[in-house]
């Protein structure tokens, strides 16, 4: 599903040049659940951008579910995007709109069928148990229940990849369990998972292989 | 997926508030200059084809010719080319012209010892010369004629009114382009206000694998609209302008243009100038876009 090979990224250039990622190599299989740790700055998030080439490496190859990012061509993107479904630690929903129409929203820019549209948002938010809100707006919403509704968001496509960048950086600990429960159920469905944290209590508490940054390099793969 | 792109469309003119309806305005104002200008242009235009119908060239003639012999001098006339009618006038008939024209004192004609007056041969020039080289060479062909004495008349004023016509054209469409330009570019910033707006969607948008021409084909409808609206506004207002002034000109069209009335924009004209707002709205969306896209 994933496969980075000395895969290297570098902002600017002469003295003000930052290696965000340096030479990093490994894979992730398909079905896999795939924790990525670090301290804040490690390069976790621009890796993350990487996988759904909204950065571009600057050495090192990518491959994602079958797409070779490197040669793909700006026109190309979304059809790789269409296949990731991507999560955040801010859960960027869209104001004016319902948690409902968020989520059909992805649907109808895709062009999904409109006698589709309803049943699978719905499907959705039952599947994060936000049923009952689809009919708040997002500033009526807790952050719990926001981060909810960006996963409904997230998976309604029915991804064949979830990239969770930190979603439970703004969360409590039994929120932040919740949106984990619900992470891992989508995983046991089929779905590949990248999961994003900072948060060590986390990373003990899904026991499952870990990738650990440090300044860019990838120290650790374990698990 | 048609709906849903007209309905983000629908959504951006909504959010575009002052700005779009500024954008509106001033693609109506250029597009009712341009208008106006075309209107003018139209109806001078029709002034000039009709003057150039009644150009007339005047062969004067040695000596009068018997009247079985006026067939073969207007043959060996119209043989020199170029002309569409040709009209024998008698010494007698150029007489009684002067006298119709003096009206009452007639009777001063009728003292003279022998009528002064040449006959003539009223000479009206194909389309193809009328017009003040045409006229020339026709002049030059007729007086090499041996029976022509001296030729007068030509198209020059004519010349003159389509020289105008042309000039008042080419000032409409400056004017028309400057406004126009401007009207693209608040349309641009209509748009570009919009797409500020919609970033957060927009980012979504990318995100969740949406193409480009999803993500642009709203803003550039938005513009569109707003040009379909804004043409047919400044339909309306010539339309108005023209019922007002028309009427007022029916008097003085006759005496200057010799026009008996005036006429307005055909349905193609019509419906070209709501597709040039059209087009110009457009034009303003899809250069938002692709400035937002850089």
């Amino acid at each position: 599903m994933i496969r980075l090979d000395g895969v290297s990224r570098v902002f600017g250039a002469g003295p003000s040049r930052v290696p965000a990622l340096t030479d990093v190599t490994f894979g992730v299989d398909k079905g896999e659940f795939v924790v990525l740790t670090g301290a804040s700055g490690a390069g976790k998030t621009t890796l993350l951008r990487l996988l759904y080439r909204d950065e571009r490496p600057t050495e090192g190859a990518i491959e994602v579910a079958g797409f070779d990012l490197r040669a793909m061509r700006r026109r190309d993107v979304p059809r790789l995007r269409r296949s990731i479904g991507v999560v955040f630690q801010d859960a960027k929903l869209l104001a004016g709109r319902t948690v409902f129409e968020n989520v059909a929203f992805v649907l109808r820019v895709l062009g999904t069928p409109r006698r589709e549209i309803t049943p699978r948002a719905f499907a959705a938010l039952k599947a994060v148990g936000l049923t009952a809100r689809a009919q708040a707006d997002p500033h009526q919403l807790s952050q719990g229940e926001a981060q909810r509704a960006s996963l409904a968001r997230a998976i309604v496509k029915s991804p064949a990849l979830l990239i969770a960048d930190e979603p439970t950086g703004n969360l409590d600990e039994d929120m932040a369990e919740e949106i984990l429960a619900i992470v891992k159920d989508f995983w046991t469905r089929g779905t590949t998972v990248l999961f994003a944290t900072h948060q060590s209590k986390l990373v003990t508490l899904l026991k499952r292989r870990t990738l650990r940054l440090e300044h860019g390099l990838l120290v650790k793969d374990e698990g | 997926m048609l709906s849903f792109l007209l309905n983000e469309a629908f959504r951006d003119l909504r959010r575009a508030g002052r700005v779009g309806v500024s954008a509106i305005l001033l693609i109506a104002l250029s597009l009712a200059a341009l208008g106006g200008f075309w209107l003018l242009s139209l109806n001078l235009g029709r002034a000039v084809a009709q003057w150039r119908d009644r150009v007339r060239i005047v062969a004067y003639l040695r000596d009068e010719v018997p009247p079985g012999q006026v067939d073969d001098l207007l043959g060996r006339i119209e043989g020199v080319g170029g002309i569409q009618r040709v009209r024998y006038v008698s010494k007698n008939e150029a007489l009684q012209v002067v006298k119709r024209a003096l009206g009452r004192q007639a009777d001063v004609a009728d003292q003279l010892p022998r009528n002064p007056l040449p006959a003539s041969v009223e000479v009206t020039p194909d389309p193809a010369h009328a017009t003040p080289d045409g006229n020339r060479e026709l002049v030059q062909r007729l007086a090499a004629l041996p029976e022509v004495d001296d030729v007068q008349g030509g198209a020059h004023w004519v010349e003159g009114l389509a020289q105008f016509q042309r000039l008042f054209q080419l000032v409409g469409l400056g004017v028309g382009a400057v406004l126009a330009l401007a009207a693209i570019l608040t349309v641009t910033t209509a748009t570009t206000l919009v797409l500020h707006l919609r970033r957060d969607e927009m980012e979504i948008m990318r995100l969740v694998g949406a193409t480009e021409s999803v993500i642009r084909l709203p803003r550039v409808l938005q513009g569109l609209a707003q040009g379909l609206f804004a043409g047919t506004l400044a339909l309306a207002v010539l339309e108005v302008a023209f019922a007002l002034v028309a009427p007022r000109l029916e008097l003085l069209l006759p005496v200057t243009l010799g026009l008996s009335r005036a006429v307005f924009l055909s349905i193609p004209q019509m419906l070209a100038l709501i597709g040039g707002g059209a087009t110009l709205g457009a034009m303003g969306g899809l250069l938002a876009t692709r400035q937002a896209a850089a």
